[in-house]
Formats: structure tokens, sequence, C-alpha cells
């Protein structure tokens, strides 16, 4: 029976590996299909697990390929941006960061993660800000692990149409940092697949770090303590 | 008799649970004993960090960044303070370097034994636990005899220091790195080399390196994965370039390559690096100097932003600060490590069992005062 059992399930990991799922979900017996899905998840992992030194090596390897950017890296960047996706910048070169207009924000993206010679592969942080006179604004903070190169994206979008296109899919950390920079600010990233609040309760009023941000009065029926004045 | 569909069931873990490391709650898909997703819901210990800083003087944000990782708050003032003076372009005496450095690196080892103790808790050696608090311990008692606090201390301000170091304390730290060193030999005899633990730890959870970039995990999680990155390295802040010390990867000794063993090797053997950095400072340290020589009277921070990084227990910890020139910050934006190592749950928990998920999440080390700010 056992070794019918094991045939069976490396059988069906094999099926499932090339895509068909079904071939475990049809096995009627319920702990031969525990035993399956398992053999599955660990043959997966050992797939993922094989392919990974390569990766390793690609970004611990001690690359000697030329740093271009190592002085003034926001300008260069910047000026790469203009070149492959015109009309994209917003503003004036800066040293300190890249100004970009939201529209191809998703494409540039994901350009620049996988560009040979810019290879942004880690987002560091999404900082959103309230400048006031209806600005909203998103800050990307980008870092190379292999170049050691790190950038900073702006994005300022007014208050009526808050929305960024997403970046969820690019860096996957985007997923989390978006949701808090959305239950902040309300700034929609549209295009994310799961954009909910994080922190807060999912029935909470208002964008608490916008300036003008009043805190509501009751929440189910409790009184919300107003933040006091002048803290000493 | 037709067939039997095995019935997926949603499971809620915490918010209050031993094992979630503070108030957390995990909805988990199960089918049977397998998990098939993970649902992190944070944010019951939301403490409005962020909107209070816009509320109060720069001074007074320290005492906040303690609460944030209240496990290791001597490294997050230490990141507070490098950010805060790099945008003020303050540049402070030789002592206090040495000082904070060597706080930060004492408070790394009291972190890390935290968290290997808790993680041999989550599964089930509960003797190393005792072992490793009662080490971590006397730590505490150094913190406590230099500014009379166990656990948060607002120790380190802008431009120096609260206290100076107290009379007898060089030596009693090496009396410590005297006592504990030999005690690394000893967790590695009774849990990292333990048969049962290994069976529980290794090729459990892998996560490979490339999966741990791009959610942005760091710190010890990410060396286990084998990428050597350490800020403290490659990127140095304070005086760390002037030491001597490894910066220890996963190599997959157990089992595949970032897996929880992994993990937990990476932490125990960078408390022997840690013990190296101290050793260097506790000499090289100068024996006169004014910690309150460089703090400034008023706080203003000329109009501008700065994103400074600096490498805490947990992994990168990066504060974004914008000023507008007043004494009060305009935004003040924590990135947390602790937030970026549970949002990769979901991804390397899927496919194993409810215990092997108990085991990964301690692995991570998450502090939810951190996550939730």
């Amino acid at each position: 029976m056992s070794d019918e059992r094991d045939k069976l399930i490396a059988e069906v990991v094999e099926k499932a590996l090339q895509g068909e799922m079904d071939a475990i979900n049809n096995i009627e017996d319920r702990v031969t299909r525990s035993k399956a899905k398992a053999a599955l998840a660990k043959a997966k992992r050992a797939q993922t697990a094989d392919s990974s030194p390569q990766i390793e090596a690609s970004i611990t390897g001690e690359s000697t390929a030329p740093n271009t950017l190592s002085d003034n890296p926001n300008q260069k960047v910047g000026e790469r941006i203009s070149e492959k996706f015109p009309d994209s910048r917003d503003g004036e070169v800066a040293d300190t960061h890249i100004q970009l207009k939201p529209d191809q924000w998703n494409e540039i993206a994901a350009w620049l993660k996988t560009e040979e010679d810019l290879l942004f592969d880690s987002l560091q942080c999404i900082t959103g800000i309230d400048l006031g006179e209806n600005v909203l604004e998103a800050r990307y903070n980008l870092h190379s692990m292999k170049h050691r190169n790190a950038i900073e994206i702006r994005i300022a979008v007014s208050r009526d149409i808050a929305q960024i296109p997403s970046i969820e899919q690019v860096w996957r950390i985007g997923d989390w940092f978006e949701r808090e920079t959305y239950d902040m600010y309300g700034i929609r990233f549209t295009g994310h697949r799961d954009l909910r609040r994080i922190l807060l309760p999912e029935d909470w009023e208002g964008w608490p770090l916008r300036k003008d941000y009043e805190v509501q009065e009751t929440y189910h029926g409790i009184m919300v303590p107003k933040v006091k004045e002048g803290w000493e | 008799m037709g067939v039997v569909h095995g019935q997926e069931m949603v499971l809620n873990i915490g918010p209050q649970h031993p094992s979630t490391h503070g108030v957390l709650r995990l909805q988990v898909k199960t089918d049977g004993e397998i998990i098939s997703e993970i649902k992190p819901f944070i944010g019951y210990l939301h403490r409005c960090f962020e909107k209070h800083c816009e509320n109060v003087t720069y001074e007074q944000v320290i005492p906040f960044t303690d609460r944030c990782d209240y496990l290791a708050s001597m490294a997050n003032n230490f990141g507070y303070v490098v950010a805060m003076e790099e945008l003020m372009e303050i540049k402070v005496p030789e002592r206090v370097e040495y000082i904070r450095v060597i706080m930060a690196e004492l408070q790394r080892i009291a972190s890390h034994l935290l968290a290997l103790g808790t993680f041999g808790l989550d599964v089930g050696a509960f003797t190393p636990f005792l072992y490793m608090f009662r080490d971590r311990e006397r730590i505490l008692d150094m913190f406590e005899m230099t500014c009379g606090a166990r656990l948060l201390y607002n120790y380190m301000w802008v431009g120096g220091l609260s206290h100076d170091l107290p009379i007898g304390f060089v030596e009693s730290a090496f009396r410590f790195l005297d006592y504990f060193e030999p005690k690394i030999e000893e967790y590695n005899n009774i849990l990292t080399y333990n048969k049962i633990f290994i069976e529980r730890t290794a090729d459990v959870g892998v996560m490979p390196a490339d999966v741990a970039i791009s959610y942005g995990v760091s710190g010890p999680n990410l060396r286990g994965s084998g990428v050597k990155w350490d800020i403290r390295k490659d990127e140095p802040y304070s005086i760390y370039d002037r030491f001597d010390f490894d910066v220890p990867v996963g190599i997959g000794e157990k089992g595949n390559l970032g897996d929880c063993w992994d993990r937990f090797n990476v932490r125990l053997t960078e408390m022997g690096e840690s013990i190296k950095i101290l050793r260097q400072a506790l000499t090289q340290i100068p024996k006169n100097g004014d910690v309150h020589q460089t703090i400034p009277k008023k706080i203003r921070p000329p109009k501008g932003s700065i994103y400074k990084r600096t490498e805490t227990p947990r992994g990168d910890l990066g504060f974004y600060i914008i000023s507008d020139g007043s004494p009060i910050p305009n935004r003040l934006k924590m990135r947390s490590p602790a937030f970026t190592a549970l949002s990769v749950l979901d991804e390397i928990g899927r496919g194993w069992m409810l215990s092997d998920v108990i085991a990964i999440l301690g692995s991570l080390d998450i502090v939810l005062g951190e996550i939730d700010r």
C-alpha cells in the first residue's frame, strides 16, 4: 500500500510541476492528497534552491563591472530615464532626486530593476508627504545590491486625483509599503492587487498623516481622544 | 460513495498568542495540516509614531524611537541620531563615537540572545531560553549602570550622549566578554547542533536570495540567504570602518541555503563578531572627552531631507527626515526592518505545516513594536 502511494505521489508531483494541479486535486484519499501537496511544496523549494546559488553569485560575486554612476547617480539615472522615456520627467534636473510624472512609472520601475547597468533590485522605502497646496508626494528610495548605488524617485500628484501606478509586482515589498502610504495619505496605487488599510482598522475615516487631518469624533460609539495642542 | 473533498479551513493565530512574538494576528488557510495561505494582520500596537513626531521637537523624538523596537532601543537611538547629525553636519567627539558603538554592539548581543532563545522556545527547546536570558541580564545590568534604564534608554542624543560611562564600566565590560565568549560554544552544544533542533529547522522555510531582496528583507535574515550585505561594512557610518570584523553569511550547512537553521546560525555567529568589535572598541576608546560638548542648544536643521540607513540587530533601519527649518520635523518616516521581514512570511510559509510556520515566524525575529510603530 505504502509503495503504491509513494509511486502515486511521485507521479502527481511530476505532473503538477509541469502545471497540472488537477492531478493532485483529484486524488480521493485525503491523507495521500496532503502528502502529495507537501511533496510538491518540497519539490518546488528544491527547484528554487537549485537556482539560487547562481542568483546569489550574481549579487555577491565580486563584480568588477564599472560603476558608471558612482558620483551623482540621481542626475545620471535621470538623464537615462529621459532618453528612454521621453516626456516622463517632471521639473528640472536635481542632484538629490529624480522627479517623475506618474503616467509611465510602472514601466520605468520595471526598466530600472532589470536594465543591466542599473539593476535597482531593492526598494528601500516609500515615504508619503503632504506638501500643502493640494499636493501629495510619494518618494521612493531605491538601491542596487550589485552596483551599490542609491537613487530617490519623487512623484507628486494632486489631492483630487491622487493616483500613482502600483509597482507592487516589480518589487514585492511595494505591496506593504504602498498599503501603508495609502493608509496614511489616501494615495491610490492603481493596479495594486490588495489595496487595503494596513495599520489602521478597515473602517477608519480620513487620512491621518495629511496636514489638515481631523480625528473623527467617535469610532464604534467610543470617544476618540483629540491630539493635545502643544506637547510639553 | 461519492468523492469526499477536503475542506479548507480558515484559522486565526493570535492576536494574543505566545508564538506570535507580540500582538500579531495571522489568518491562515489550512488544508489539513498544510498551510495554503498566510495573511498577517498588523496594527494592534500602532501608536501613531510618525504623527507624534510631527508634533514634538527633534529631541523629543528620541524616546519614541526607543519604544519602536523595544528589544534594541540603543540601535534605534543610534539610527536616528546618525541621520540627524548628517542632516545638521555635526561631528561628535571620538569618545562619543566609541561609546555609541560599544552600546550598539552590546545591544546587538542582547537582542540576538532574546531572538535565539525565543526561537528555541518556539520549536520546543525550553532550557536554552533560560540560559540566554541569564546572559542577557548581565548586559541589561550594564545598561542600567550607564543610564539607569534597562530597556528604554533615551541614551544617545543628537550631538552627544545623556551620560558619560560610569567609573568601572570598561572593566566590567571586559569581564562580561571574558565570561560570555565561551558561552557561545555552550549554546552550540545545547541548541545549534542538537539533532531535534536541526530536524525542526533545517530545510524549513527556505528563502532564496532574490525573493529576500525583492521583499526588502535585510539584516541577519538576508545574510542567512547567502547575501553578504551589512551596512556596517558596505556603507560604514559612525566609526565602523575602523574595526576588523567579518560578516557571517548562511552557507546551507544543514540543508538548503536560506532555511531557518541558516538564519539562526548567522545570528549566533554574529554575536562572536560583535565581541570582536567590542574588544577593539573598549581597548581604543579615548580616556577623556566631554559627551555633552557638541550637543546643540537648539536643534534647527537646515531645510532639506535625508534618508539614512543603519544596521540594527534586525536589519536596515532607515529614517527619512524632512526638515522645513523649524525645530519640529515636517515629516519623519521610519523604515523598519521587521516590517519587511514579516511581509515575506506568506511567500516562504506556504506549503508548510502549521508547526513549521511557527518556526519560520520565529526565525524571522520580528518585533511588533517596530512593525506597527
